[in-house]
């Protein structure tokens, strides 16, 4: 399929550079780096730095501001090939330049912006965003962590769980509630009170960490309010949505990939004096897996066409994830059928990921959140 | 200091060829740039910046002979840092080695250069002329197949030092001069300009464009002259007759024996 200048999946030449650019990266030092940190599930923060290096950490934030300004198209390239060969790292990646820095971005003040941007721009400091409780997960109005102001301070109480870079991050984006409103704040790692718990080992995404953000009693500054109390709930809802898309974009990565591992093996694997790819078992293994990618490929770069700061579209980023995400999985899956017992070693890294697949479908919001979501939003214009 | 670096497309190397006419048929090719410009733009850009910071020493001026409409490639020099470039409008695959020596020297002159780098050679037709002809018609002294290079800026010089059978030549290169590099030019201590301190972190390979770089590649100065803007009349003296591909490699033979190879070499190659 063309990816270059003027496709669907690159529309313009600086899209095509970015693509070079990352995928060169991608190959040329995650790649080499990418078992070591599945193995110790760590993340790597010296190669996360390069991400700042090169320009990416700020993907979609203006460039008068220190970013690259671009849009939700080039996000969806980043994550797509990146995913290829660390999906892990990629989830981190996600978790600072999407969750904070895009988040962030659009809810903040010019002190705060000045404060903050230099440092996650460069990866000087690396960030992460609390949202999920261990009691509100896909019911996430449904959380109980509260902040209450006390002069020039907001005391925040309550315990955030499963966030990505919470080991390594030096500040959070966090959801509290204020008076029963949702209201968003910036936490500093060295914030009176605040503390993280240890690493939540996990299956896979293991180039990345996870870990409880605990507030006793955490004494924010007031000045690291996010807009108004009570806006929150607008903040998390439009960042959900390059949330999604880029996640999905991770799943198109890891299926691309393993489509690639899978022809080459089945045309290199003899068995009965022919190379499987002569079999029909294989064939469909390979053809149903590369339609599926094509056609998940399509969905999200359609859709990061129609996803922006100033633009709603959750129903495109909850159907984007909803497909995309099983297509990882099942194209991982088919190519350690194919693969067989070398497939499930890690001698190769489709084993790999095959584990990191399976987080696309539970985090950012669960298949089954996106199939509320999108039951409801479809049926709106129905009911009235 | 103006320093002048060539960049070619080419067709994807990694495709196989297609011929047609008894030529190669470029027009379902999908083109590339030259990787030898890719390490020719950073020694340039080695030796313009100041490693760490933000001032430069020199300006970094791409240029390429090729159709205005197609110069993709140019693009992506600079995003990788290079000033502004210098396209000249012309059918590249229509010109010989000389035609393009001369478009390129008279933009030298037009500029006012100081150095021309330029990669060793380019991947589709490996001729490994341009520079040296160029530094003919400009009457320029010029190091070939660099694989160091130290500016001396006091002395207006360039000390070269290149990679020989029997171990590294070195030659001192007044500007302006024609310089040629090869592989081992991008090592992280192989380009010095006498301001990058000792140990900046270089890479073994030319840089990645930034994002901010990509961004910035589309509010560059890019000139297009065409051939009678610079005097030059162009038109290929070398004709190429035909092009064909290599046939076919027989299948070989499998033989049980050492006796038999021999007897097969004897009897049927008959190189025995």
């Amino acid at each position: 399929m063309n990816l270059g200048p003027g496709s669907l999946f690159s529309p313009t030449a600086e899209h095509d550079l970015v693509r070079q650019t990352v995928a060169e990266f991608a190959r040329r030092e995650v790649d080499p780096r990418a078992a070591e940190s599945d193995r110790r599930g760590t993340l790597d923060v010296a190669l996360f730095r390069r991400l700042g290096d090169l320009g990416l950490l700020g993907v979609t934030v203006p460039a008068a501001d220190g970013g690259a300004g671009m849009d939700a198209v080039a996000a969806v390239i980043v994550h797509h090939e990146l995913a290829k060969y660390d999906p892990g790292f990629t989830l981190a990646y996600l978790a600072h330049a999407m969750l904070f820095v895009n988040n962030f971005y659009h809810c903040s003040n010019a002190e705060q912006r000045a404060r903050y941007l230099p440092k996650v721009l460069s990866g000087e400091w690396v960030a992460g965003m609390g949202m999920t409780e261990p009691g509100a997960g896909t019911d996430v109005l449904g959380m109980t962590t509260t902040a209450r102001r006390d002069g020039d301070h907001y005391v925040l109480r309550g315990t955030k769980t499963y966030i990505t870079n919470a080991c390594e991050a030096h500040c959070f984006l966090v959801y509290a509630k204020v008076g029963g409103r949702v209201t968003a704040f910036v936490v500093d790692r060295d914030c009176p009170g605040f503390s993280t718990s240890g690493h939540i080992d996990k299956l896979g995404m293991r180039g990345s960490t996870m870990a409880e953000l605990v507030f006793d009693d955490a004494r924010v500054p007031a000045q690291n309010l996010l807009g108004r109390e009570g806006d929150g709930i607008g903040h998390m809802m439009r960042n959900l949505e390059i949330e999604r898309l880029t996640l999905a974009a991770i799943s198109v990565g890891i299926a691309d990939r393993c489509v690639e591992i899978m022809v080459r093996f089945a045309n290199e694997r003899q068995a009965f004096g022919r190379p499987i790819v002569d079999f029909g078992q294989i064939q469909r293994y390979i053809a149903d897996g590369f339609a599926m990618t094509e056609a998940a490929k399509c969905l999200v770069y359609n859709v990061a066409r129609e996803v922006g700061p100033d633009v709603r579209n959750r129903i495109g980023s909850d159907a984007a994830k909803l497909f995309a995400g099983p297509v990882g999985k099942t194209v991982a899956d088919y190519a350690m059928q194919v693969m067989g017992g070398a497939g499930y070693c890690r001698e190769f890294p489709v084993e790999r990921l095959w584990r990191d697949a399976k987080l696309i479908e539970i985090g950012g919001g669960t298949l089954e959140a996106h199939q509320k979501n999108l039951a409801k939003d479809l049926s709106r214009h129905v009911r009235g | 200091m103006k320093i002048l670096v060539t960049v070619k497309r080419i067709p994807d190397p990694v495709e196989p060829p297609k011929f047609a006419g008894g030529q190669i048929d470029t027009s379902s090719a999908k083109w590339v740039q030259n990787e030898f410009d890719e390490y020719a733009i950073e020694t340039a850009l080695r030796l313009a910046e100041v490693g760490g910071g933000t001032e430069r020493l020199a300006e970094v001026v791409v240029v390429s002979v090729c159709p205005a409409t197609k110069r993709e490639h140019v693009t992506n020099f600079l995003a990788m840092g290079a000033n502004r470039a210098i396209v000249v409008d012309a059918d590249d695959t229509q010109l010989d080695a000389q035609s393009v020596a001369q478009l390129i020297a008279a933009v030298f002159r037009k500029e006012g250069a100081d150095l021309l780098v330029s990669g060793k050679l380019s991947q589709d037709n490996e001729s490994n002329e341009v520079s040296q002809r160029v530094a003919g018609l400009l009457d320029l002294p010029q190091a070939t197949f660099a694989a160091s290079v130290v500016w001396d800026r006091s002395a207006n010089a360039l000390q070269v030092a290149r990679e020989v059978e029997d171990g590294v030549e070195t030659k001192r290169v007044p500007l302006p001069a024609v310089l040629s590099v090869d592989l081992r030019i991008v090592l992280p201590t192989s380009v010095k300009n006498g301001a990058t301190p000792e140990g900046h972190p270089y890479p073994d390979k030319p840089r990645l464009a930034s994002l901010r770089g990509i961004t910035m590649a589309k509010t560059k100065k890019v000139d297009v002259l065409k051939p009678a803007d610079l005097g030059v009349s162009v038109g290929a003296k070398v004709v190429s007759r035909g092009v064909v591909a290599p046939p076919k490699r027989q299948a070989g033979k499998i033989v049980a024996s050492v006796e038999e190879l021999v007897e097969k070499l004897a009897t049927e190659a008959k190189v025995l």
